[in-house]
């Protein structure tokens, strides 16, 4: 049970109604519409789609455009020690939440990353760590809480942002706030307030580029990609939480052998990848 | 990594199911060699038009995967309530999604190759096979490959690239169709929509 069940009830309820944009749920006559419904857990579908619709836009008419410029003047080579410039940036992030998580080789790990690609890296441009057997591993509040016992939630999407939950995207906006150093240096009383504009920036470019290829094949296989884009993130955020292990499954063959179902066939268990709900 | 003396220790309480557990998990791991194998030699890399790569390619996804399975699996629940002849009309145009969305990208090849990793027992009586892509730039791809016992022998029923599993991802997507847009019928006039457009897709 999560100890804040009233603070996030109250949230989705502030949503709904300020969107005037809850998901009917199916009529209880029609067991497999709600057992899709409860799966997907998008109270807020109606909404959730408005906000792709406006990422797609954005994305095809903004993002892309910038990444297809920067990948024309950026070689390989220079994009990747962004992507590692910034995946440094965020250490202290991981480090917090590896110590919140209980995880102190994951902590040691982070920091002795932090310091090889600060000094040795260049200021985090190449990951030499990784090359010394330090592989990179990211953190964040929305898997401290996971790992505290607290669901996913309703599944959330905004624009530029991409596809989040309830947790994840508060998870975020904390970090974002209160954990993230280049937030407490941008407060600070110096010329450089605009740095967490740059980097945030940075991070959508940087995200796009890595992640163009896998999104558009989705998309490419796809019928309804908002679906099945909402899938992926749930199996990626399990995975991430899980540190990576792959959930065993055991309800694969429950419809797999049988050539006729049987009528009073056991309920199917909730998928595994997403179980920690 | 299992050492020896692990595996006597295990055999020494007398723990016989798991270690064979293992070695059959591992017959699963020659399995994905031998389709990675053929799939390099005989489609990817061979010289041969396109339409016969598809021909091809069709014949040894329906050898080394378990379809009709996977087919139940993105169901779910709604096997259970469709009629068996819609069942038949969904099986071969879910294979023709798979095969063209696969065979769109056969023209990238540039000489990846897959890296068999470690096998572990899963669930009921199957096992996932660890694997690596490996691109020709040093850049790696992980992919799990999930195997079911059959009686003709191990097939894949899934396949998970980066933590994202193809069964998973398709039944939740096929699921919010049918609840969303006209029950199973809508999904069938989807999917034969889909196939149309990824043939036209399809390289010449």
């Amino acid at each position: 049970m999560s100890p804040f069940p009233f603070s996030r009830l109250f949230a989705v309820l502030a949503l709904c109604l300020l969107a005037g944009a809850c998901a009917t749920r199916p009529p209880a006559s029609d067991l497999n519409a709600v057992a899709a419904y409860e799966e997907a857990n998008d109270p807020l579908e109606p909404f959730n789609r408005a906000m792709f619709k406006t990422d797609q836009a954005l994305d095809s008419a903004v993002v892309k455009p910038v990444v297809r410029v920067y990948r024309g003047i950026v070689p390989e080579g220079g994009r990747r020690s962004v992507g590692n410039f910034l995946r440094n940036l965020r250490s202290p992030i991981t480090f917090v939440h590896d110590v919140l998580q209980a995880e102190p080789e994951r902590a040691g790990t982070t920091v002795a990353r932090f310091t090889v690609n600060t000094f040795i890296g260049v200021l985090g441009l190449f990951d030499v760590a990784a090359d010394m057997g330090l592989p990179h591993h990211s953190e964040d509040f929305g898997q401290t809480l996971a790992v505290w016992g607290i669901g996913d939630g309703p599944y959330l999407y905004m624009p530029l942002l991409g596809p989040s939950t309830l947790r994840d995207g508060t998870g975020f906006g904390v970090d974002a706030v209160f954990v993230d150093p280049v937030a407490w240096y941008s407060r600070g009383n110096n010329p450089y307030t605009w740095a967490q504009w740059v980097v945030f920036g940075g991070l959508v470019i940087n995200a796009k580029d890595e992640t163009m290829f896998a999104t558009d094949e989705l998309k490419a296989s796809s019928i309804d990609y908002y679906a099945s884009l909402r899938s992926a993130y749930r199996q990626i955020r399990a995975n991430e939480i899980l540190n990576g292990e792959a959930a065993p499954m055991e309800d694969f063959d429950e419809f797999s052998m049988g050539s006729e179902p049987a009528a009073d066939a056991p309920e199917l268990p909730q998928t595994t990848v997403i179980s920690n709900r | 990594m299992i050492s020896r003396r692990h595996l006597m220790l295990v055999s020494a309480i007398g723990a016989f199911a798991p270690r064979l557990a293992f070695a059959q998990a591992s017959d699963a791991g020659a399995l994905i060699a031998q389709f990675a194998q053929k799939g390099i030699v005989e489609i990817l890399a061979a010289r041969i038009a396109n339409a016969e790569k598809q021909t091809r390619f069709r014949d040894l996804f329906k050898t080394y995967f378990d379809l009709p399975a996977i087919g139940r699996f993105v169901l779910g629940r709604y096997t259970r309530t469709i009629k068996p002849e819609e069942l038949t009309t969904f099986t071969p145009l879910f294979e023709d999604v798979i095969v063209y969305t696969w065979s769109r990208r056969f023209s990238d090849y540039n000489g990846q190759t897959l890296k068999v990793g470690a096998s572990t027992p899963d669930g009921d009586e199957g096992a996932i096979v660890k694997s690596t892509i490996v691109g020709n730039a040093g850049e790696n791809y992980a992919v799990d490959w999930r195997l079911r016992k059959r009686p003709d022998g191990w097939k894949v029923v899934d396949v998970i690239v980066a933590g994202v599993s193809m069964a998973i991802t398709y039944r939740n997507e096929y699921n919010t169709i049918i609840a969303q847009q006209g029950g199973f019928a809508g999904l069938v006039g989807q999917l034969q929509k889909q196939v149309g457009e990824l043939k036209a897709a399809q390289p010449a």
